[in-house]
């Protein structure tokens, strides 16, 4: 029962990551319009639409890599990586996810503090804090390192065999 | 170089990772990471050069509209009026479905940036058409849209000129000019392969399509036939920037299939910006790795020790350009394009330059190898998502798309060797390189 529910509750929050990818996707394409719309036919260029068409772009790569896309969904090169049996596979993945995980932890707190340091600078025409603009960066790294973490853990387990063997064809 | 040994270790994390099967992009960030920490470096780095770049590159935003355009084109049904109309203009010939399968990519490059996109949308439709009755083998199928797709990001709009143009500095909208005729002659030699294989092999003749429902079948494709038309002359014609093209065309796919074609629920709506987020997100993911990467490859002054190395061969701008596309072609049996153009290409730009090649000729002659890239094994991004499709083995697919690749290596040749054929059209409008 505890189970069942906790699998609910991860499917709601996988639902709402996605339609913040959606509302992000779909803001970058409105503002860019309103761009083009107020520069072409008003004459009036503005100014906003275009660093908000920016801020979605960068909010959408990583807030997906964060969220939103599986493992499988990213480019990888996995000739070698298809080609060897699935005990392997595991321990490839193991391997690499735990140095993913170590040296992206290591970086975390220089990331942090680049982040932070950006508390005195402001965007052009929003006057938004970039610290609050850029944290999406930190937020992409932490959740990274978990869903790696993870990875590593059910490679190591053996607790996603089947949907391994599943995932293997490209 | 400083520091080689910090470099090379760099170097042998990324390749380790990667063959391991982490995504590339994570790849390229990890390995940098480590390479600022034993270079005694700050770390803080790698969240600088991403987030810089990513906020700094506005031609990038190209990117992610170019993919929502395709995707919108291909829910709304854009793509299957095209296909009839395609086959009122070629399907009496013989082979007549092969054809309609290169001219639909054509029109459809004008206004799609991406071959994958191309494949699945027209691949979609064309592939049942042709299977339909045993006329074509599935194979056969799958290879020639696989094939004919490469042509959508050669003939402009392309999402790899853009990222090309990100890491060249060079005008994507001479770039996008000096790809159509590139791209023509590919769509040339495809059908000059598809002739050649429909007469030896019998394949059908599609019975010609009544006089009377032809200006009926052309009105349902105009919208869909006006939009290279109104993107490129909005373009050239100065009054948008190839990014706001971008835009304009995903609005136009939007409000066709909206108002004209009454064919998008907000359902495929928000499944379509999904999908396109997701799509953006790969490519970004990939633009992030190589943003943080190439900052390290360019602190190590790799591109410089290459064009010293290179300079001591005495190699003239066409050798030099003939053993780019040999390397290019090896590279692209094993690496995602997109990979090659952001990690390896500016590796290789220096030199061009120190040689007098043309950064727009340059361009094209990479792209046109990338795309050739996706159709080679074992890695073929548009062979795995054929296969999928068709249901067909890898190497059926490949056996039957070996003449379409030879015929693209031949027009690769081609335009290496006369860069007229890529410089004309630039020059006519402007060009002054």
């Amino acid at each position: 029962m505890e189970r069942a529910r906790l699998v609910r509750g991860a499917r709601w929050l996988e639902r709402r990551a996605n339609d913040i990818a959606v509302a992000l996707m779909g803001l970058m394409f409105v503002s860019f319009l309103l761009q083009i719309a107020f520069r072409y036919l008003l004459n009036q260029p503005l100014g906003w639409t275009e660093e908000v068409t920016v801020l979605c772009w960068v909010w959408v790569v990583l807030w997906c890599a964060a969220f939103v896309l599986s493992n499988n969904d990213e480019i990888r090169f996995d000739i070698v990586y298809t080609l060897v049996p699935p005990p392997v596979r595991r321990m490839f993945t193991a391997v690499s996810s735990i140095a993913f995980v170590v040296l992206l932890l290591l970086s975390l707190p220089a990331s942090w503090n680049y982040v932070a340091f950006m508390k005195r600078e402001h965007t052009a025409y929003l006057h938004l804090r970039l610290d609050a603009m850029y944290s999406i960066y930190v937020i992409f790294v932490v959740a990274c390192v978990v869903k790696q973490a993870r990875i590593a853990w059910r490679a190591i387990t053996g607790a996603d065999e089947a949907e391994n063997a599943e995932t293997a064809a490209p | 170089m400083t520091m080689p040994g910090h470099f090379t270790l760099c170097i042998v994390v990324l390749v380790v990772l990667a063959l391991l099967g982490l995504p590339i992009g994570l790849s390229m960030i990890a390995a940098s990471v480590f390479y600022f920490i034993v270079a005694g470096l700050d770390v803080g780095t790698a969240a600088e050069q991403i987030l810089n770049g990513l906020f700094n590159s506005y031609v990038l935003l190209a990117v992610p509209l170019f993919i929502l355009a395709a995707d919108l084109m291909n829910t709304g049904s854009l793509t299957d009026r095209l296909l009839k109309f395609c086959l009122v203009l070629v399907g009496r010939f013989r082979g007549g479905l092969g054809h309609v399968n290169v001219v639909a990519n054509i029109i459809f490059a004008g206004m799609s940036g991406s071959a994958i996109a191309d494949a699945v949308g027209i691949g979609r439709v064309i592939i049942g058409m042709m299977t339909r009755g045993g006329s074509y083998p599935v194979a056969y199928a799958g290879a020639i849209t696989a094939s004919a797709a490469i042509i959508g990001p050669i003939i402009p709009p392309s999402i790899p000129m853009v990222i090309y143009a990100l890491v060249s500095d060079t005008s994507i909208g001479y770039l996008f000019l000096g790809g159509v005729i590139p791209g023509l002659l590919l769509g040339i030699g495809f059908m000059v392969t598809n002739t050649w294989i429909a007469r030896r092999r019998n394949y059908p003749v599609e019975p010609a399509v009544p006089w009377r429902d032809v200006p009926r079948i052309t009105l349902d494709a105009f919208p869909a036939l006006m939009l290279p038309v109104v993107l490129l002359f909005g373009i050239y014609g100065g009054v948008m920037t190839p990014t706001e093209g971008a835009a304009a065309a995903a609005a136009y796919a939007l409000l066709a299939s909206w108002l004209i074609y009454r064919a998008m629920t907000w359902k495929q709506l928000y499944g379509v910006l999904l999908s396109s987020a997701k799509a953006t997100t790969s490519v970004g993911m990939l633009i992030a790795g190589a943003l943080v990467f190439n900052y390290v490859v360019t602190i190590e002054k790799v591109p410089l020790s290459v064009q010293e190395f290179i300079s001591g061969f005495h190699l003239t701008p066409i050798m030099y350009l003939l053993l780019v596309n040999a390397i290019l072609l090896v590279l692209g049996c094993l690496l995602e394009g997109s990979t090659i153009l952001l990690v390896i290409v500016p590796i290789m730009i220096p030199t061009a330059k120190a040689l007098g090649v043309d950064m727009v000729h340059f361009g094209v002659v990479v792209v046109v190898n990338i795309m050739i890239g996706l159709l080679t094994p074992p890695f073929g991004l548009l062979l795995f998502v054929v296969a999928g499709m068709t249901k067909q083995p890898l190497m059926a697919i490949v056996k039957e798309a070996l003449p379409f690749i030879l015929m693209a290596i031949a027009v690769l040749a081609v335009i290496t060797l006369v860069p007229e054929t890529i410089l004309w059209l630039p020059r006519l409008l402007g060009y002054k390189g």
